[in-house]
């Protein structure tokens, strides 16, 4: 589209422009025929291999490269790669730099353990977004780096995880986003604007029958969650539903104690809603449903792994505030 | 004779179970939902105060009241004060747990756990950190038995740390170190123990380093004497990470200082402790981390201070 010809415009704008055509294939011929890989450090873009060189910019870890050259300047190697810098999924463009950069900084397919060492930066930056006084955009680092891993060494033993790693930044960035909106605290999960699941799907669709999908298809329910309940019983139903049908299609899955735990606390909070509306076959009904459930969660919890572990006294705890009558959730202030 | 005996069997008995009830000592209790304290029993009583979950409570007396049973109590005014005046005044009873309650140890957990999510959560409960404290800390005094009681101790004792670290950025006030000895102490050789005394090193980090080599030299040689001294602590592969980080970081000061083999002792030594971890440790993250910081210092990426190209 960009590279048509105006029939009105001159013949030396027309050249110009079919050279440029020429050339921008070429280079993305070139690049296609050219190793992949991604840069573990942020690093200057200069236009020459010369650290006194004009600089082009900067190069963020996990950024996809081409790598079209190298050479050796002083004892020291450089790689002459094509970086993609800015991508607008929804226009379907991308901004492409070329340039001179130290060749250490840069891993690519061919790189002994480069699965490993991709994955290791990663963990770095999840680590560093983590820490208070981290290294600013270290999520949006380890979110890229996470997801090249899986692009270049899709048969890695680490790929797997680091999809879903990546896919989980992403959902936790957006969500975090949302939530800031006044949409997010609208009652109907309709009226918000839903976070991007495709990466979460995709991690389902290439590692199906992992705990991998497991995790991803847990995080696809908040899509689906009210804004906020404002005392209305058909949320908690509904998410409560939810959340064991999760439970009941992937019993195997390390959320499965979680999702059990998050539908019984939904009943709970159905007893003091219906208690209030004078409602007492309805709040008795929900009251047995949420002691079954959790009572099947405290069953299932894994005392051997510390992650899992914690699920059991939360169920028995829950259990015994509802034998005692203590309310588990605030039905009047959910109303104000 | 026998006649004689009984007539004073009775009252030797009654004697006999007051003693026992005596050497118990009072009951001792906790609160898992936040509760008013009242000055006699029944909601129409007038209110003294707000009693917080996890607090130490002493049973003094038991009745009911509207249709409900309520209990006696006396409990320090500060929870959190060594010394504090006390107070007495009724409670609800049913959200009181007692050494009685059966699977109480898990209940009061329960609520701990749940505390310290809150704590977590932007926007959850206030105080609900200090809930959780508490909350760990009576399982381990009302339950000393259960399986639950060294986790509890130690999360209770990492929880407080945590907190005094936050407060010793803003106030510089020091960081008390008992409670995570007493883990130590209490349950030696255990998983607990070994993460207390990770806790622990904290205390003998410079605060900063100011490029200097003392700071870093330091701390690598007590993270690595941690990893020796606990091989199967949960914290063993990141005391060696850390160790290993430090020398690498050693490796640039001395670079940037000029003195290349110290520079080059320092890289080869970070190299032979992430080795180290890469064979020991090759489940979880930390492998890929250590294979991460040898594919850097053999490529000389700086680790520490700004990449000079």
């Amino acid at each position: 589209m960009a590279c048509s010809l105006n029939k009105v415009n001159m013949f030396t704008k027309k050249r110009a422009l079919l050279m440029l055509c020429v050339a921008l294939a070429a280079t993305a011929a070139l690049a296609a025929d050219k190793e992949h890989g991604t840069v573990i450090s942020e690093v200057t873009l200069f236009v020459t291999p010369d650290p006194q060189a004009q600089k082009l910019g900067r190069v963020t870890r996990g950024r996809d490269i081409f790598l079209m050259d190298h050479t050796t300047v002083d004892n020291k190697p450089w790689d002459h790669l094509l970086a993609v810098v800015d991508v607008d999924l929804e226009r379907e463009t991308m901004r492409e730099i070329s340039g001179w950069v130290p060749a250490s900084v840069v891993v690519t397919t061919s790189t002994p353990n480069g699965d490993q060492i991709i994955y290791g930066e990663a963990v770095d930056s999840e680590n560093q977004a983590e820490q208070r006084g981290g290294r600013k955009n270290a999520a949006q680092d380890a979110m890229r780096l996470y997801y090249r891993l899986y692009e270049y060494f899709p048969s890695s033993p680490l790929a797997g995880e680091a999809l879903w790693r990546a896919a989980d930044i992403r959902w936790q960035l957006e969500k975090s986003d949302i939530r800031l909106r006044p949409s997010s605290r609208e009652m109907s999960p309709d009226m918000r604007t839903p976070m991007d699941d495709q990466n979460l799907r995709l991690v389902m669709k290439k590692f199906p029958h992992t705990q991998w999908a497991d995790l991803a298809a847990f995080n696809l329910i908040d899509n689906k969650l009210c804004g906020s309940w404002k005392g209305e019983t058909k949320c908690p139903e509904k998410e409560s539903e939810l959340y064991e049908k999760y439970a009941r299609e992937h019993p195997q899955s390390p959320k499965f104690a979680e999702a059990l735990f998050n539908a019984a606390w939904r009943q709970g909070a159905l007893v003091e809603m219906y208690r209030t509306q004078h409602e007492q076959d309805k709040s008795e009904k929900a009251r047995k449903k949420a002691m079954e459930l959790a009572q099947e969660g405290a069953g299932r919890s894994n005392e051997s792994d510390p992650k899992l572990a914690d699920w059991k006294p939360r169920a028995i705890e829950f259990m015994y505030s509802l034998q005692q009558g203590i309310p588990t959730y605030d039905a009047e202030a959910d109303r104000k | 004779m026998v006649r004689h005996w009984k007539k004073f069997e009775l009252p030797l008995l009654l004697v006999l179970a007051l003693t026992a009830a005596f050497a118990a000592g009072p009951e001792r209790a906790t609160l898992i939902r936040e509760a008013s304290l009242y000055v006699s029993a029944g909601s129409n009583a007038q209110r003294l105060s707000q009693v917080g979950r996890g607090s130490g409570l002493t049973i003094l007396e038991r009745s009911n009241a509207d249709g409900q049973p309520w209990m006696k109590i006396s409990m320090a005014a500060d929870q959190e004060a060594e010394v504090s005046r006390e107070v007495t005044g009724w409670l609800p009873a049913k959200a009181v747990v007692t050494g009685a309650t059966a699977n109480g140890d898990q209940v009061i957990f329960g609520q701990a756990v749940d505390s310290e999510r809150q704590a977590e959560e932007r926007g959850g409960r206030k105080g609900a950190a200090q809930d959780a404290l508490r909350l760990y800390s009576r399982v381990a005094e009302l339950f000393p038995g259960s399986p639950l009681a060294a986790e509890a101790m130690w999360r209770a004792a990492d929880i407080r740390w945590q907190l005094a670290k936050t407060a010793f950025v803003r106030t510089a006030k020091p960081m008390e170190q008992k409670y995570l000895l007493a883990v130590i102490a209490k349950f030696p050789q255990s998983k607990q123990a070994e993460l207390a005394a990770y806790d622990l090193l904290e205390g003998q980090m410079c605060q900063e380093w100011r490029g200097q080599a003392e700071c870093p030299q330091k701390e690598s040689a007590v993270y690595e004497q941690y990893a020796r001294e606990h091989p199967q602590s949960p914290k063993a592969a990141e005391a060696l990470y850390n160790a290993a980080w430090r020398q690498a970081a050693l490796a640039d000061i001395y670079r940037i200082e000029n003195d290349s083999g110290k520079s080059d002792a320092a890289r080869k030594k970070a190299a032979a402790l992430a080795q180290q971890i890469a064979g020991q440790y090759p489940q979880g993250d930390w492998k890929p981390r250590a294979l991460d910081l040898i594919y850097k210092l053999e490529k000389k990426i700086p680790i520490y201070g700004v990449l000079i190209e």
